[in-house]
Order: structure tokens, then C-alpha cells, then sequence
């Protein structure tokens, strides 16, 4: 019941990679916020979050997104979902949120990670 | 007051130095064995204190000699950056040093008055006493 | 510091007792006294200093070296004692807390209070159970004079006394509607709203909102991102989820929120549920959605009310007896 954050900043220098693994929960959520939000307030930065080794994530973990996305809209910056598991993608469904973030679950599209 | 002397807090080692200053003037007092291992408790916290958050200060002692009763005040004073929330700093399990009894709640149980002043960014006295029964 | 000053004689004599026969009745009353030091609040370097005084009174004579060295162990006591007495104040203000706690808790039963409407021909079930005291799930019904069932079913993000807090919040507002038919596409636009107003960026709620209009028998429904409920279609014998789209409360101003509408036979059923049923895990495995439905399969036979109890029961006894998430379900049954 753990959470690893890597942020890696990209080649390109407007990009911040963010990779998560493990569990999503009102344990770890305060430690995701932290390092998420602030990366969102950077005018023009490109967040893009590598979600595919997160096993679970509970609706404190959408919350915390759902911060981010409010900075992100605040900052001029953009936030990116990469490869979310099945059941986590199915969070972001039923709220409705795949609607106003950007979720991709096309590998190919932005090269592996 | 009867006399007042002081020990200069810049590096851990005066604490030690504080300590036993201290110690000396309460057995001087008459404090029995326990009290005189509480006061020296206490005078470690506040010159660590000193020591960890201002840098420099001083720990001050002055034998209390009323008709009365006897006691020993520590007056603890420094120029560091000052305490912000003195309600936070004064609340059991907020201490930094994780809840091990220590912090000024605890010196204010080792002792029998308690006052602090403080003022941000311009430092902190700590007063405290403790009678001899 | 303590009530009771430690009596230094008997601990005397009784160190005495010990010391010449090492008899397990002396260690028996050195337990007795340990039990009532604490009791008393009495710290444990009070205890090694009456322990130092008795010997010292046994024997005076005690070499230099050997008092020095109680004193050491003396000295290493002091914090310990200092760390006691933080704990035992902290464990006065944690009963103060959980008094608190459930002064609120009761509070907030009366607050969140409805009253399951009787309506001809329908056979109505809910339950509502906090995973700790206070609930951040709410429902909650509405009768108008037409003859129409408004029903919502909320969950606040998180829970204990933040959510909580938050479902206050939305029960004033859903209060401050009016109370005769509305729209459950306008009334999630409403609280859309309010909740956007008032709660911190991180906090969201869903939500969902059914009228059940009993002329026509059909269920109008709009969804805020909330965990889709079950239809229970008699004729089939089989159950469908309950797909309606919308974003969740708080997050978007702007957000606007379609509306279905489902026709409901006789024997129909609809099943309302938060995620705390659907989220629950039992050690590494989640339940699935599949596993609801066999649940209440199982107890459709049963009243709605008695139906909502089973399934509780069921998820219960699953996680254990304790509860990880709030957990509400809703069971509205077309009887005729």
C-alpha cells in the first residue's frame, strides 16, 4: 500500500514526466498532491502523468487530479493522463471526467515510457 | 533575586555547560536528587531549543529567596527568529522532536511557573520556576 | 504533577519483604503498587526515586558508587516520565475528541433524517452506514402532490468528519429547492453550483437524482458522475446497469446534465448505490459488479427494505465487520 513518484524532466524542456506507482489512496494522496500541483503551476509546462503501474486508486486520488486540472486551467498549463489499468480509466468514466481531461491509452502515440 | 549568572548557548556542547550550572545551583538550593535531574531536564530542552532554532542565546539563573519559599528561576533568552503560533508550540504531540515528552509542554510540566514571550523576528524569553518544598 | 504522594514506607517495607525471603507475595503487592502509581498518575521516575530513597534507608551503608549509579538510572527515567505524562494528556484529549465526535454524529443523524415516503404500490428500501461515526454518504426523498418521488443518493469524496461536513452543506441547499416536481437535470445544475462555491479544489461530490412520476410510471433520472445504479427488469429476470453520463459536482461551473427516462413494469426494481458497495475490497480482490446483482438475486424475493438490509449484511460480513467507505443503497420496487 504504497506510492512511488518519479518526475523526470523531459528533453524538452516545457515537458514534466511524472511516473506513479502503486496505490492511490487517502494515504497517499497528500504526497501526490504535493508534487502534482506545483508542477501545474508553470505557465505553458506540459504535465503528462504515466498512470499504467498504478494497481488502485480511490476518489482521493481523483480529487488530487481534480486540483491539478483546476491549477493546470489557473496556470496555462496542460495535464496529460498516460495508460491508466482498466479499472482505474473506469473512475475516470463514470465521474465524467474523461470528458475534460486528457486520458491516452494509445501507446504508440506518445512512445512508450 | 539574590545573584543572577548565565551560560552563552552557541554550540551543543554549552548545553552540557548549562546543565551543570544549573544542577550545581539547585543542590545548592536544597533540591533533592529527582528535582535536581527535572531542572536539569528542563534547562536541556530550553538551551537545545536556543542552540537548534536561534543559533546563540544565553540560560539565565537566579535563586528565588522569599520569606517564605525557595526556588530556582531559568530565564531562557534568545534572538532567534521567534516562535509564530505559541498556541501550536504549547500543544502536547506538536513538538518537532516527535512526541517524546519533550518540547515546552514538557518543560512546563517539569517545572512550576511557565511564561514565554516571543516576538517574530526578533526572538524569544522563556521564564520559568521551580519552589522548593 | 501527582494526586498522591508516593507512600515511601511501605514501598520500604515492602522491598524489605522481598529482599529477605524473595517471596512471590511481596512481587504480587509490587504489582499492586505499580497498578495503583498509575492510577494515581504517578510517573515512572517517581517510582525509581522512592525506590533509591527505600534502599538507601535499608542500607546506609551502601557503597558511593552504587548510589551514584541509581542516580545515573534516575537521570535516564526523567524523560520517560516527561513522555508519560504527555500520553496521559493526550489520551484525556482524545476522549474529549471522540465525546465530541459523537455529539456530532448524533447531530448529524437528525439533520440527514428522511422519511421513507409510503406510496401505493411501491415498495421503497434504504440503508445508510457510516464506515466511521459520521457519514459522508446522504439520500434523501421527496414527495409532491402529484404523486411523484423525487430521490437523491450523494457521496462526498473521502470521509469522516470533512465529508461530512460537505453533506451538511448539500442537504441545506437540496432543502432550499422547492419542494414540488422538478427537473433532476436542473436540480444537479443547481447543487453543480453550490458545490463549486463552497468547497475546496480537491473535495467533489456525486451525485444522483431520480423522479419517479407514479401516473405514468416512468423514472426520469440525471447522474453527477455517481456510481451507476442497477434496473431490475422482472419480465427479463435480469439486471442492467443504470448508464447515465455527467460530470461530478465541483469541478465545472458550466457543467450541464442530461436527463433520461426509463418506463418501469410492474416487479420493476431500481437500485441506488454509492461506491462504498462498489469500491469495496476484501484483501487484494475488489467485488465486481456482477457480484451485487447475484446478491440481490438472492433476496429479491424479500421486501425492498429487507433486501437492502441482506446486501449490507452480506458486504458486512465480506470486509470483515468493518466497513472501509460509507455505504447506501436504495431499492425502489414497482409492486403493481
Amino acid at each position: 500500500m504504497d506510492l512511488t513518484i518519479e518526475v523526470a524532466h523531459d528533453e524538452h524542456e516545457q515537458v514534466r514526466k511524472v511516473v506513479l506507482i502503486g496505490e492511490i489512496d487517502a494515504y497517499t494522496a497528500p504526497k501526490l498532491k504535493e508534487t502534482i500541483v506545483p508542477l501545474t503551476e508553470e505557465n505553458g509546462v506540459e504535465v503528462v502523468i504515466d498512470m499504467h503501474a498504478i494497481s488502485y486508486m480511490d476518489s482521493t486520488g481523483l480529487g488530487v487530479f481534480i486540483s491539478a486540472l483546476k491549477s493546470t486551467k489557473e496556470h496555462g498549463s496542460s495535464l496529460t493522463f498516460m495508460n491508466p489499468q482498466e479499472r482505474v480509466y473506469r473512475l475516470f468514466k463514470i465521474t465524467g471526467l474523461t470528458e475534460i481531461m486528457n486520458i491516452q491509452t494509445d501507446y504508440t502515440v506518445r512512445g512508450g515510457m | 533575586m539574590d545573584f543572577q549568572s548565565c551560560v552563552t548557548i552557541t554550540k551543543e556542547w554549552d548545553i552540557v555547560g548549562a546543565r551543570q550550572l544549573g544542577r550545581d545551583i539547585a543542590k545548592k538550593i536544597g533540591f533533592g536528587t529527582v528535582d535536581q535531574a527535572r531542572i536539569a531536564t528542563a534547562i536541556s530542552e530550553l538551551a537545545r531549543n536556543i542552540y537548534l532554532y536561534a543559533g546563540t542565546g544565553k540560560i539565565c539563573f537566579e535563586t528565588m529567596d522569599n520569606l517564605n519559599s525557595k526556588g530556582l528561576r531559568i530565564i531562557a533568552i534568545d534572538n532567534g527568529p521567534g516562535i509564530q503560533d505559541l498556541t501550536q508550540v504549547m500543544t502536547d504531540g506538536f513538538s518537532t522532536s516527535g512526541g517524546l515528552g519533550a518540547g515546552l509542554p514538557g518543560v512546563r510540566r517539569l517545572m512550576d511557573e511557565f511564561d514565554v514571550h516571543s516576538q517574530e523576528g526578533e526572538g524569544t524569553e522563556i521564564n520559568v520556576v521551580k519552589w522548593l518544598r | 504533577m501527582s494526586t498522591l504522594k508516593l507512600d515511601v514506607n511501605s514501598y520500604r517495607d515492602l522491598l524489605k519483604q522481598y529482599i529477605e525471603y524473595q517471596d512471590e507475595q511481596a512481587l504480587y503487592r509490587a504489582e499492586q503498587f505499580s497498578k495503583q502509581a498509575i492510577q494515581h498518575n504517578i510517573s515512572p521516575d517517581e517510582i525509581v526515586d522512592v525506590y533509591i530513597q527505600s534502599l538507601l534507608d535499608l542500607y546506609p551503608d551502601l557503597s558511593p558508587s552504587v548510589k551514584h549509579s541509581l542516580n545515573f538510572l534516575l537521570e535516564t527515567m526523567i524523560s520517560f516520565g516527561m513522555a508519560y505524562q504527555e500520553f496521559q494528556a493526550l489520551r484525556e484529549k482524545q476522549l474529549e475528541l471522540q465525546s465530541e465526535i459523537s455529539v456530532a454524529a448524533n447531530m448529524q443523524q437528525t439533520l440527514l433524517s428522511t422519511t421513507k415516503p409510503n406510496i401505493p404500490n411501491m415498495d421503497l428500501g434504504a440503508i445508510s452506514a457510516p464506515a466511521k461515526q459520521m457519514n459522508g454518504d446522504y439520500y434523501h426523498f421527496v414527495e409532491d402532490e402529484q404523486g411523484s418521488l423525487g430521490i437523491a443518493i450523494a457521496d462526498v469524496i473521502g470521509k469522516g468528519v470533512p465529508a461530512a461536513l460537505c453533506m451538511s452543506m448539500i442537504k441545506y441547499s437540496m432543502e432550499s429547492f422547492p419542494h414540488s416536481r422538478m427537473e433532476p437535470g436542473v436540480i444537479l445544475e443547481g447543487m453543480n453550483r453550490v458545490v463549486e462555491r463552497n468547497v475546496d479544489p480537491s473535495m467533489f461530490v456525486t451525485m444522483f437524482y431520480g423522479l419517479y412520476d407514479g401516473r405514468n410510471h416512468e423514472f426520469h433520472y440525471s447522474s453527477a458522475g455517481h456510481e451507476p445504479g442497477f434496473y431490475y427488469c422482472a419480465a427479463e429476470d435480469a439486471f442492467y446497469d443504470i448508464e447515465a453520463e455527467g460530470l461530478v459536482l465541483g469541478v465545472d461551473r458550466k457543467v450541464t446534465y442530461h436527463q433520461y427516462v426509463q418506463q418501469v413494469a410492474p416487479g420493476d426494481m431500481v437500485i441506488l448505490l454509492t461506491d462504498g458497495v462498489t469500491e469495496c475490497r476484501v484483501n487484494d480482490r475488489f467485488i465486481e459488479r456482477e457480484e451485487i446483482c447475484e446478491v440481490l438475486s438472492q433476496y429479491k424475493h424479500l421486501s425492498a427494505q429487507e433486501m437492502t438490509e441482506q446486501v449490507y449484511r452480506y458486504f458486512e460480513r465480506l470486509q470483515d465487520f468493518h466497513l472501509r467507505d460509507d455505504f447506501t443503497m436504495i431499492i425502489l420496487r414497482r409492486d403493481v
